[in-house]
């Protein structure tokens, strides 16, 4: 008999976190990697053993399955909501990383080029001047947060945004967030590059994207990010949306006689981290038919440089959600999040589907009436 | 299968506290030939084989103390057919819970049994520890819904017993053995459950009441009344105060108990049920009672009961389930004893659970996984355990034996009821290698 909390360890992990998981398993059908594979060492009841194990030094850092298990896991965090004892699993996946993928020795070149990329402002300026650059700044509102990779990739999805929200500022000379940082094992620059957008940006910070919003709550408060479906559903920021042929029709004339369907991918760590689902659902209902997939709430696979680290992984959860979106009759499939727009973009296009995905912020304002 | 140390490391633990015990390897069998080639070479080799299903349980029931094979059903986890004719579903063990009741769902269908652990725990399991849940009082729990089963003896032999059949009784009922038997005397390969037709309402109210004992009257009041309630479970006044700590659900914090009642059925039967329920609570002296108007309020109700064992286990670091069980005229007494025995051991224990049932959940939160504290934890279950037995109870009632209550089981049954459960352990699993060191041995 011997206790399921370590007590004393190598201070790896916050004891309060790691102390927290009573082993219920509640955790195991909410995860992807335990549903997939039915093996409870891909599961989060088991990682967090395992993070014991690495924590007591019951199992060295280089073990094999440790290593497997903290690049496995897509540090979705849908075991969080279901947890009945409040445990942080993404600050533990964190930590885990942190610790982990240093000592490991298997820090990933394919992410350094990535990493390296976000770690400094004037690298994340150089892209966005490829691009047209999102103009504007000199409104009273929110400031934007033009994410790093967003702006080279997705640069009309700032731009979107821009238009919902007439008041909103936008400070080109800003850096990356660090969530990227942070999910990938190095917490401590995720934190500094989270606090220095906080001191450049002032007020509240609005965001594109559900993985640096959750990821900017965490370093800077709840008080201080808004993700944008959950600011345009506020009733005071509500932006007038239309749709019908007699009155504003939309750029797709495909649509002028009836509503378009449309899905929605949630951000996992919006949903998960920050419990942001209803906002967007209630936005598109404006603007079409709502449809929920079966599996609109679970990762994927983009699951922030999954997609890059564990092609094979991401393909197979992708594949599931692609059969879905198909089967489902959409006309549109909408994203709250770069990552997750890059992913279903790409697997859409290898299906050569029909179906479109884009972001939330552009197809609200494709059907945006200004005031 | 899988020998690695992190996989031995993560199968050493069920959801028990302060229980482990690493396996030698762990084998995820896909069909019923390979489970019966894995019991086949174990008993050729004489090592320990542990059937485990999604590891949930609370009774250190699949814990390899011994070492040995962990032979983990998961991967068997097929619905093999809804049978609407018979009422009755075949599933592999592997199924989630859940799954066979979202499935029964689509056909108006209900499978009653409702285990806390329903969305990860397997029928599989369900079976083998012969779960209960919230429905017992009104449905029953798991082995009045267990129609038939395909099983593996330790030899590797197979059987059948049962079927879709509500009248069989050709020879010993082997079935109802086998359902609680928690993986000592065969492997659960196929189960076939009883279905019911799913109620077309619910509808939740909750009272509150100054003393359990009050809670106590009033339900016998309900019973006599001639209302079979499909929900009755309470929380003590230590709940209801953490609960609201933890949770904020919006319970009145000056009561000394909380009563969650409910019925289902036609929609007119529901509402008069209900109304009779309130009304006896009422008589009983009830400080308040709310009845919910829609299914949303129903829902908030159940909140307050769901969030119990997580807000306790928010207290401190070990948190530590019991599972007593009473004649439910005695619960009022058994509380009274249970707290006796926190304050004779210097703890605080809470208390919720099964009112209709006579099933309690004291819970014990420990600050941390010291020695003293958790030897302080156990003196206190003993004598929750002997106070129990004394006012004509059990030492678990949904929870199973296992590791945990092994060395309370004779105190509950006798020495001569002990050495009849050895001899029919002997004649399934003649070299013990079934689960070893838990019943029947």
């Amino acid at each position: 008999m011997s206790p399921n909390a370590p007590t004393g360890g190598r201070k790896v992990f916050t004891p309060e976190l790691l102390d927290r998981c009573i082993s219920c398993g509640f955790c195991l059908p909410a995860c992807p990697t335990y549903v997939r594979t039915g093996v409870e060492t891909s599961s989060p009841r088991g990682r967090i053993d395992l993070m014991r194990a690495v924590e007591t030094g019951v199992l060295p850092d280089d073990d094999a399955t440790v290593q497997e298990e903290s690049s496995f896991c897509l540090g979705c965090r849908a075991c969080e909501p279901v947890c009945p004892a409040g445990v942080q699993y993404g600050a533990l996946l964190e930590e885990w990383r942190d610790h982990t993928w240093d000592r490991g020795g298997r820090r990933r070149v394919r992410l350094k080029p990535l990493l390296w990329g976000a770690n400094r402002p004037w690298r994340l300026r150089a892209m966005g001047l490829v691009r047209r650059r999102t103009r504007g700044g000199d409104g009273d509102g929110p400031q934007l947060m033009l994410g790093c990779y967003e702006r080279a990739l997705f640069p009309k999805v700032s731009r979107a945004a821009r238009a919902l929200v007439p008041a909103l500022r936008v400070d080109p000379g800003q850096g990356c967030c660090g969530a990227l940082h942070a999910h990938n094992g190095d917490l401590k620059r995720g934190r500094e590059l989270a606090e220095e957008l906080g001191r450049r940006l002032d007020g509240t910070i609005l965001t594109t994207a559900g993985g640096c919003a959750a990821h900017l709550v965490t370093v800077l408060g709840a008080d201080r990010v808004r993700e944008l479906s959950q600011y345009l559903a506020e009733a005071d920021h509500r932006p007038r949306l239309t749709f019908g042929a007699a009155d504003h029709p939309g750029p797709d004339p495909a649509f002028a006689a009836r509503r378009p369907r449309i899905a929605l991918q949630d951000s996992c760590h919006l949903r998960n981290g920050m419990g942001v689902f209803r906002q967007p659902r209630e936005l598109i209902e404006d603007v079409g038919e709502y449809v929920e997939l079966p599996s609109a709430s679970e990762c994927c696979g983009a699951a922030g440089t999954y997609s890059i680290l564990r092609p094979r992984d991401s393909k197979r959860i992708l594949d599931d959600k692609l059969d879905q979106i198909e089967a489902a009759q959409v006309d549109f499939v909408v994203a709250v999040n770069p990552g997750c727009l890059r992913q279903l973009q790409t697997g859409l296009k290898r299906r050569r589907s029909s179906v479109r995905a884009l972001h939330l912020a552009e197809l609200l304002a494709d059907h945006y009436v200004p005031p | 299968m899988r020998a690695d140390a992190g996989a031995l490391r993560v199968y050493a633990q069920d959801a028990t506290p302060l229980f482990r015990g690493e396996p030698d390897v762990v084998v995820l069998p896909g069909s019923t030939a390979e489970v019966a080639g894995v019991l086949r070479v174990a008993t050729e080799l004489g090592v320990p084989v542990i059937p485990r299903g999604a590891g949930t349980n609370l009774s250190a029931g699949t814990i390899a103390d011994r070492g040995g094979i962990m032979l983990v059903l998961t991967r068997m986890d097929g619905l093999v057919e809804v049978d609407l004719d018979n009422l009755a579903a075949v599933c592999q063990p592997g199924l989630p819970t859940a799954r066979l009741g979202a499935v029964a769902g689509e056909h108006g269908l209900l499978y009653p049994p409702d285990p806390g652990s329903r969305t990860t725990s397997t029928i599989g399991g369900n079976v083998a520890e012969n779960a209960g849940g919230l429905r017992g009082l009104k449905y029953g729990v798991t082995r009045d819904y267990l129609a038939g089963c395909e099983a593996v003896l330790a030899s590797g032999e197979v059987i059948r017993a049962g079927g879709k059949l509500v009248k069989d009784v050709a020879g010993y009922d082997i079935l109802r053995l086998l359902c609680g038997s928690e993986g000592t005397l065969a492997v659960l390969t196929e189960l076939t459950v009883r279905l019911v037709p799913a109620p077309e309402a619910t509808q939740l109210g909750l009272a509150y009441f100054s003393t359990l004992a009050a809670a106590g009257r009033a339900v016998s009041r309900v019973l006599r009344g001639g209302v079979l309630p499909a929900t009755l479970e309470f929380l003590d006044a230590t709940c209801i105060e953490t609960v609201e700590d933890f949770a904020a659900v919006g319970l009145r914090r000056d009561a000394g108990a909380l009563l969650i009642f409910g019925q289902d059925g036609g929609p007119e039967g529901v509402a008069r049920d209900v109304t009779r329920i309130a009304e006896a609570c009422e008589a009983e002296g009830a400080l308040d009672v709310v009845v919910a108007q829609d299914a949303a309020q129903s829902d908030r109700i159940l909140e307050a009961r769901r969030a119990a064992l997580p807000s306790l286990s928010r207290l401190g670091r070990v948190t530590l389930l019991e599972d007593a069980t009473v004649p439910r005229s005695q619960i009022a007494a058994m509380v009274e004893r249970i707290e006796a025995a926190g304050a004779r051991h210097g703890l605080r224990i809470g208390t919720f659970g099964h009112a209709g049932d006579g099933n309690l959940h004291p819970t014990v939160v420990l600050a941390d996984s010291g020695e003293d504290a958790v030897a302080r934890a156990h003196r206190a279950f003993e004598d929750i355990f002997e106070a129990a037995i004394a006012l004509g109870g059990t030492i678990t009632g949904e929870h199973g034996v296992g590791l945990a209550k092994l060395p309370y089981l004779e105190r509950r049954l006798g020495a001569e009821h002990m050495a009849l459960l050895r001899r029919i352990k002997s004649a399934f699993d003649p070299q013990g290698i079934l689960n070893p060191g838990k019943l029947g041995s």
